[in-house]
């Protein structure tokens, strides 16, 4: 029975020590563990020029203009927006399918003297409400969403809409 | 508690008679584990056999595509579940530690065991998954963000944990080394879990148990919910399987080992 | 077929498959092991196993 509690109390010293070792580690590479910064990340902190990092906020409304460049690619030029500030990005090559304006994107590349964020790689980032296709709509054509003005409503408002009589929404 | 193991008398067949010594009562729990198990298990397969038929059709053909997402949105019933394996797993694999270390509890030692292959694989299995759902939706098969980094992380300590307890000739020691090895790997399990909430990351955050509302419809979620069930259903019965093949196979060995005293004696 | 479909058959493919060879190597583990235990320990095994015809 002692020998049982002895090691019982070992381990729990042990799991106390190693638990806030860890929390330490972790708070102390909080800045490395960022996948990706914010436009309000770089405003406050401007990044060294000529260093490549990772951008990431949602596509600003209204900011997408898709171009062919002069050698034949695909050029989009649009801006990433947290809110509060926004970057404007420019990007040679083919965007992933789930981009949108409103959609989460990260982008990797540099910044450049103009304050423009060229980027090389441009992935997509989705939020984690999914939805049928016709209950997105409903939500669409009642006004209470826009996908390109940004989040789904709060999903306690659809997540029980039925898809099949979801065209003219009921109160709920 | 048991004296199922001792005979009352001669026997005809030499090597029925258990050795009345080495420790029965070590056998006498593993005994009853055996015929407790052995009533469980058909029934525990049937319902995941049951059950993930019906979880895996539902998701596969009959729940609606995601609204931006497509039909590849479909992924997330198998991915799902096997992200929960790969940490509901490991937090069963550290209350084994638990009791093998401190309780010395030999059927721990034999669980544990026989736990850490089938949890490598839910865990590999979700990197897979996520990796094949990554590709068409975010543009990338792998990033290095904090919630994909702490899973694969995840996933060599599940691998650590199954070579390290089969690494030493003494099996008592080995489980030792592998509990020691699981619990100081469970700081990950919560470090999974909120990575998509301590820092930024390309995986989104928590749909199921998120704040408020399922971030999903119910017409995605109950398939999923089904799928989570079947596959633990699957996961629980692959690892009581396999910890009645161990039970038995020690059986095996001590029966061989006090078969072979005897000869020696004799 | 859709590359879309395409990444969610391989997805079911490999988790499905996944499972099945386990649960089939499981399968010949333990019907292996108990046969082998019978061998050893005939009356603990029919003991232990069709308690349904062990009437004692």
């Amino acid at each position: 029975m002692t020998r049982k509690k002895r090691r019982l109390w070992l381990l729990l010293l042990c799991a106390l020590g190693l638990g806030s070792a860890t929390a330490l580690t972790l708070t102390a590479f909080q800045d490395n563990l960022v996948f990706f910064r914010s436009p309000s990340d770089i405003a406050r902190e401007a990044p060294q020029p000529d260093r490549a990092f990772r951008l990431g906020g949602l596509v600003e409304t209204g900011s997408v203009v898709r171009e062919t460049a002069p050698d034949g690619k695909p050029e989009a030029r649009f801006r990433v927006t947290d809110g509060a500030h926004g970057v404007s990005v420019t990007y040679v090559g083919v965007l992933p399918d789930l981009f949108r304006e409103g959609q989460g994107v990260v982008t990797l590349g540099k910044l450049g003297p103009d304050g423009t964020f060229r980027a090389s790689e441009v992935l997509a980032r989705h939020d984690e409400t999914y939805m049928p296709p016709e209950v997105a709509d409903a939500l669409k054509k009642s006004g209470h969403w826009n996908p390109n003005q940004g989040a789904a409503p709060p999903a306690a408002t659809w997540n029980t809409l039925e898809p099949a009589s979801a065209q003219p929404r009921r109160g709920s | 508690m048991e004296t199922a193991d001792t005979s009352p008398g001669a026997r005809p067949l030499p090597l029925s008679a258990a050795p009345p010594r080495a420790g029965l009562h070590r056998f006498a729990n593993p005994g009853r584990f055996l015929q407790l198990s052995g009533r469980v298990l058909p029934w525990l397969a049937a319902a995941a056999v049951l059950t993930l038929g019906v979880g895996l059709a539902w998701g596969l053909f009959l729940s609606p595509p995601d609204w931006q997402q497509g039909e590849t949105v479909r992924i997330l019933y198998v991915h799902v579940p096997m992200a929960w394996l790969a940490m509901g797993g490991y937090a069963g694999l550290a209350v084994g530690s638990i009791l093998s270390l401190i309780w010395r509890h030999p059927l721990a030692d034999l669980a544990c065991r026989e736990l850490s292959p089938v949890g490598a694989m839910a865990t590999a299995l979700c990197l897979a998954t996520g990796s094949l759902w990554g590709k068409p939706m975010w543009g990338t098969w792998w990033v290095w963000d904090a919630r994909l980094t702490s899973v694969l992380v995840l996933f060599f300590l599940w691998l650590g944990h199954a070579a390290l307890v089969r690494a030493f000739d003494d099996t008592e020691r080995g489980a030792r080394m592998g509990a020691i090895l699981a619990l100081i790997g469970a700081v990950n399990v919560p470090i999974v879990k909120f990575s998509v909430d301590w820092w930024n990351t390309l995986h989104q955050p928590a749909s199921v148990t998120r704040l408020g509302a399922p971030g999903l419809h119910v017409d995605i979620l109950y398939p999923l919910l089904v799928c989570g069930l079947g596959f633990s259903l699957a996961f629980a019965a692959l690892v009581l399987a396999r910890t009645r093949a161990a039970v038995m196979e020690r059986r095996i060995r001590a029966l061989q080992l006090a078969a072979a005293r005897r000869a020696d004696i004799a | 077929m859709s590359l879309h479909w395409i990444h969610v058959t391989v997805s079911y493919a490999l988790v499905v498959g996944g499972f099945l060879i386990l649960a089939i190597a499981t399968t010949f583990r333990h019907a292996a092991a108990k046969r082998r235990l019978a061998q050893l320990d005939p009356r603990a095994a029919r003991r232990g196993q069709d308690r349904a015809q062990d009437t004692a």
